[in-house]
């Protein structure tokens, strides 16, 4: 039995490879999306861990401040007094105990501008060619002395310096020159892992990186034959309090383990569009198969009346499907690894200095592959398999016996169930938040694909009333197209088959639905964002380290700006970690004087300026959830374990730039004693002070924190807008590849179509149709089905849009806007959508020899 | 011998040779041939003779491999791919066995889709005389799904007279109907020569079809081997007997 299905099954697939081209085509780019997000989360991982491997290779023993609470690897610790560094050295069995001493300085470049680097910049202390950190003297020799510094070599090279050049680095105390003696290396490689690393020697790191004789932590090294555990619970009983001793291996896998969530965020996107591109493949491969079905109608119904059983027909459509699905995954694990070395390769060619690494494809990669393309492949084949299976066999002798498809009304309830049951899915996921952000992102993506399948079903119904509409409409601007015999026949032609129709319009419906509700909260986002930097920023000028740069300012600045006689308030913005009644909180940290000057944060009660006496100012919303009011005290735990009770000394009503919870820098200087960086700089001009003179003086203290950028408060809005709109950008970019799957669904059902209106071309050509009529009715067809695509995406995106924005926190959405520019964008891109779609198929129908078309004989 | 001048299409030497050396094929052979204006010539001959071929040539769907064709004053291998489309939007009608109306257009836009194509004004009072010739008045809304076989090539008869052209090719224009039906295409064919002044080139194996017409061409092995004047449908028979022995 399997032997004629197995044969028919692959004689099938090989005489309908054109046909079936554009359908792999769809699916190798989902499974590109997984295989390259696991290939590059893997293979970019096991370069990172490796990095850290080597790095904590001579590392036994690490001794570090402990933390009240919160994640090991990312909390910014409390330094250690160098003095312990001696305490822990004379303990026995103890080898060596050194400082590890990592501190922000970034590296100018030969040309005068900041070197930007994708990692971190860092200054480290040099601790001796048998030093435990792992880098390596690469060329030259390390640096010695107050006016000597080594840099890794890639960053050296990407600067522009040599051996023997003067390099200006900027510290946190400000700027420095130093004479590059030498090159460093990591482990086995010649750069930082896409950090810029520049190394003093321990004497002149303590004073240039203005850490004040303490370090971050020491590293130890045991004798040869000592026992670990031991040397472990000596150096542990040794230490004052609040300092803890961790095994080197641990200490390597936090660092590793909190890079790799990064990487693991970035996986997840790539996968969250591989889910969308997958999804939307789905419409084409359904669509592909329910047509080649109906084109094979008669020879299915002949296998049929020669004794092929319904479930051998059945065998054989998926059969071919699984063909498909497997070949579309071979190709889609490889250009997998493509996408994956692409990405690495843009990372790189921007900056990032990604270790070279091998790509690795685990089982996993291969197994998560094949199991979504052959399983999305299959899946959508399976309705168009039963269908086939329908065929009666009197249909081979009379073909318009052919299929009693689903009736129109059961389709109508159907559609209108899946609908509904999305709808409230949705509604739950977004406006009831259960389990958190995984709980509202599950409920409401399974909602939206029920909404999406719901809407496609629904569609069928309205395509071909919809599409005439739409032929009568689009045209009005242009001469009138329903006139003219090309554009009667693309209107007919996509009112003829409603099903083909809407099931193409829906794989452009998802993408583009996807992008009105992006567009519709991104908008409101950005108008409620604009409207509340206008309201709240009254500083006239702000300093920030530059774009690219997630390092904060020298604390420095801040102070040397103070001074300046032109500017009469002077604040930075510095943020904490700590524990409010038990839940874990960012807390800003301003100087109460000139804080109120630069932002309006709309206080209710209290004043500002509280903040200088140690008191707590907070957002209404913490406020009304601890219900406290002006006078109550709040418990607060910081991260290096100190407790205290502190006053609630204000409430205000805008968030936009304090957050919810403010101190004093007073405050948090009390407790803290780990190096501060500011997030951003607000000053105020002193009265009767030129805007100009007044920047000037900015600008020149800016020159020695040369990765400062001075903005003034327009200058400052743009900034904040625009790194919105850099977030976006990137959004649309990954939608539009379901939108190119679209493209290339629309084409495949052109092209099909073509292929089944052979004859009829054939004709048209005869009575004298000229080809660019022909092509002309191709593609007024192609548009009329992507605008009717693009109608029922917005439809659905923008409801979608505005319930997300409705649920958004009112701290975060004052205004709701819906882009009426972005929606005539995507109506006009769905015209060339439907024009780009069309060129194949055009070309392929006007290429028709009318004599074959038309020979009957 | 009709003269040139009121020639609506012809061939002189036309060759249409497939393949090479030992596998060429002779579609056409060297064919020379006439159709005057306002007549109705039949094209007989076995299956293979050519005739399709001739027929092809001469609507311009297929190109001689020498020889030359003319439809009307113009000879159509100085033509390219556009105004060859010309030439038959507006000189030429087709009829075909099936197949032959475009499923989304209704009865009339059918009929006038080569005038559509080419943005000709319809001639009304054309349109109606062919319209009640055919008797489709009633049906003239109607999508072809909604048409019977005999109404559908009804149809097809009114396009290929609609735009009034030099001269109609009818490709087995019954081979798909009953009899009946098809002496009512036949009957109106003969009718639109005699009456309406229309040349038509038929295209046929069945002896009756043929006994319409006003002229029989017989071909064989790609050459003309006979012809036969006002032919009745047992003469014709006999004829074509003679040429399968």
């Amino acid at each position: 039995m399997a032997a004629p299905v197995t044969r028919l099954t692959i004689r099938g697939v090989i005489a309908r490879k054109w046909r079936i081209f554009l359908t792999i085509l769809a699916v190798v780019s989902g499974v590109a999306f997984v295989s390259g997000a696991f290939v590059l989360t893997d293979s970019v991982k096991k370069s990172i861990n490796d990095v850290f491997a080597t790095l904590s290779e001579g590392i036994d023993i690490e001794v570090r401040t402990s933390i009240a609470f919160g994640d090991e690897a990312t909390a910014e610790r409390d330094p250690v007094s160098v003095d312990v560094i001696d305490v822990v050295a004379a303990i026995d069995g103890v080898r060596l105990a050194e400082g590890n001493l990592l501190r922000a300085a970034t590296v100018i470049k030969s040309d005068g501008e900041p070197l930007r680097t994708s990692g971190p910049a860092f200054g480290i202390a040099w601790v001796g060619p048998d030093g435990l950190d792992g880098r390596t003297i690469v060329e030259g020799r390390p640096a010695a002395g107050p006016s000597e510094v080594t840099l890794d070599k890639s960053s050296a090279r990407r600067a522009g310096y040599e051996v023997g050049d003067t390099v200006t680095i900027v510290g946190p105390a400000g700027k420095g020159d130093f004479v590059l003696v030498g090159l460093n290396g990591t482990g086995k490689t010649t750069n930082g892992g896409g950090a810029s690393i520049a190394a003093f020697d321990p004497v002149t790191a303590n004073e240039f990186l203005g850490a004040e004789n303490m370090v971050d932590s020491i590293y130890v090294a045991i004798d040869e034959g000592a026992d670990r555990d031991a040397v472990m619970a000596a150096i542990d009983s040794a230490l004052p309090d609040g300092l803890e001793v961790i095994t080197g291996e641990q200490s390597a896998e936090e660092t590793a383990g909190a890079i790799n969530d990064i990487i693991d965020i970035f996986g997840n996107v790539l996968l969250g569009f591989a889910a969308v591109s997958l999804f939307v493949s789905a419409f084409l491969i359904f669509n592909t198969f329910a047509i080649i079905v109906s084109q094979r109608l008669r020879e299915l119904a002949l296998l049929r009346a020669v004794g092929a059983s319904a479930r051998q027909i059945r065998t054989m459509i998926i059969g071919e499907a699984l063909v498909v699905s497997v070949i579309a995954t071979l190709l889609g694990i490889l250009a997998g690894m493509g996408v994956a070395k692409g990405i690495v390769a843009i990372f790189n060619a921007a900056g990032a200095a990604f270790p070279s690494a091998s790509l690795i494809v685990s089982p996993r990669t291969v197994i998560a592959s094949t199991v979504v393309g052959v399983g999305v492949t299959v899946a959508a084949a399976i309705v168009p398999a039963l269908r086939a299976a329908r065929i009666p066999p009197v249909a081979a002798m009379r073909p318009e016996l052919g299929f009693n498809s689903l009736q129109k009304n059961k389709r109508l309830v159907v559609g209108s169930i899946t609908t509904g049951i999305g709808l409230v899915l949705f509604s739950i996921g977004v406006f009831g938040q259960p389990g958190g952000t995984s709980g509202t992102l599950g409920l409401s993506a399974v909602g939206a694909i029920l909404l999406f399948l719901g809407i496609a079903s629904l569609s069928t119904t309205v395509a071909a009333p919809t599409s005439r509409v739409i032929s009568r409409v689009l045209p009005l601007p242009f001469r009138p197209m329903t006139r003219s015999v090309p554009g009667r026949l693309g209107s007919r032609n996509a009112q003829r088959t409603p099903r083909r129709t809407a099931s193409t319009a829906s794989a452009l419906m998802i993408g583009l639905a996807l992008v009105s509700t992006v567009s519709v909260v991104a908008s409101s986002v950005q108008a409620s964002f604009k409207e509340q930097l206008q309201g709240s920023v009254t500083a006239d000028f702000f300093v920030s380290n530059g774009p690219g740069n997630f390092q904060g300012l020298p604390v420095a600045f801040s102070e040397r700006l103070s001074e300046l006689p032109e500017l009469s308030a002077v604040s930075p913005f510095r943020a904490a970690t700590a524990q409010v009644n038990g839940d874990t909180k960012q807390i800003g940290a301003v100087r109460g004087s000139a804080f109120g000057q630069l932002v309006d944060i709309d206080l209710t009660s209290g004043s500002v300026e509280s903040l200088d006496d140690g008191k707590i100012l907070l957002h209404r919303d913490p406020a009304r959830d601890y219900a406290v009011q002006v006078g109550d005290t709040l418990s607060i735990l910081w991260l290096n374990g100190t407790e205290q009770q502190i006053e609630v000394g204000g409430i205000y009503d805008d968030a936009t730039i304090a957050g919810n919870w403010l101190v004093g820098l007073s405050t948090l200087q009390a407790v803290s004693t780990a190096t501060p960086t500011d997030f951003f700089i607000g000053a105020k001009i002193a009265d009767g002070v030129d805007i100009e003179d007044a920047r000037a003086a900015v600008e020149e203290v800016a020159l020695d924190f040369p990765s400062a950028e001075v903005q003034d408060q327009a200058e400052f809005q743009q900034s904040q807008e625009d790194q919105l709109n850099q977030l976006l950008i990137i959004i649309y970019g990954l939608l539009i590849i379901s939108i190119a799957i679209a493209v290339l669904g629309i084409a495949n059902t052109m092209a099909l179509s073509v292929f089944e209106r052979t004859r009829e071309f054939g004709l048209l050509r005869a009575v004298g149709m000229s080809k660019r009529d022909l092509k002309r009715s191709i593609r007024w067809e192609a548009v009329i089905v992507a605008v009717f695509g693009a109608s029922l995406g917005i439809i659905v995106g923008i409801p979608l849009g505005l319930a997300v924005t409705t649920a958004l926190p009112s701290t975060f959405i004052t205004t709701t806007v819906v882009p009426v520019n972005t929606i005539i964008v995507i109506l006009i891109a769905s015209i060339i959508v439907g024009v780009v779609a069309a060129i194949g198929p055009a070309r392929r129908a006007a290429k028709l020899n009318v004599l074959d078309a038309i020979s009957t004989h | 011998m009709t003269s040139l001048s009121t020639a609506a299409a012809g061939a002189i030497d036309a060759f249409k040779i497939y393949g090479k050396d030992d596998s060429e094929v002779r579609a056409l052979d060297g064919v020379t041939v006439t159709f005057a204006s306002g007549k109705f010539t039949a094209i007989m001959g076995p299956s293979g003779s050519g005739k399709s071929t001739l027929m092809h040539c001469l609507a311009g769907l297929d190109s001689l491999t020498s020889g030359s064709i003319t439809i009307g004053d113009t000879n159509l291998a100085t033509l390219n791919d556009k105004e060859l489309t010309l030439t038959r939007r507006s000189n030429v009608g087709f009829i075909f066995q099936a197949y032959n109306l475009i499923p989304t257009l209704t009865a009339l836009e059918n009929i006038t889709l080569p005038l559509d194509l080419g943005g000709t004004p319809v001639d009304q009072q054309w349109l109606d005389t062919v319209v009640d010739a055919v008797g489709l008045r009633s049906r003239l809304n109607h999508r072809p799904s909604e048409l019977s076989g005999g109404q559908q090539q009804r149809v097809a008869v009114a396009r290929a007279l609609a735009s009034k052209p030099r001269i109609i090719f009818a490709d087995e224009p019954t081979g798909n109907l009953d009899s009946r039906m098809g002496t009512e295409i036949l009957t109106f064919m003969r009718h639109a020569v005699t009456d309406l002044g229309q040349t038509i080139v038929m295209v046929t194996h069945d002896p009756v079809a043929a006994s319409y017409a006003d002229r029989v061409i017989f071909l064989a092995d790609g050459k003309i081997v006979d012809e036969l004047d006002n032919p009745t449908a047992d003469q014709v028979l006999d004829r074509m007997k003679r040429l399968g022995s």
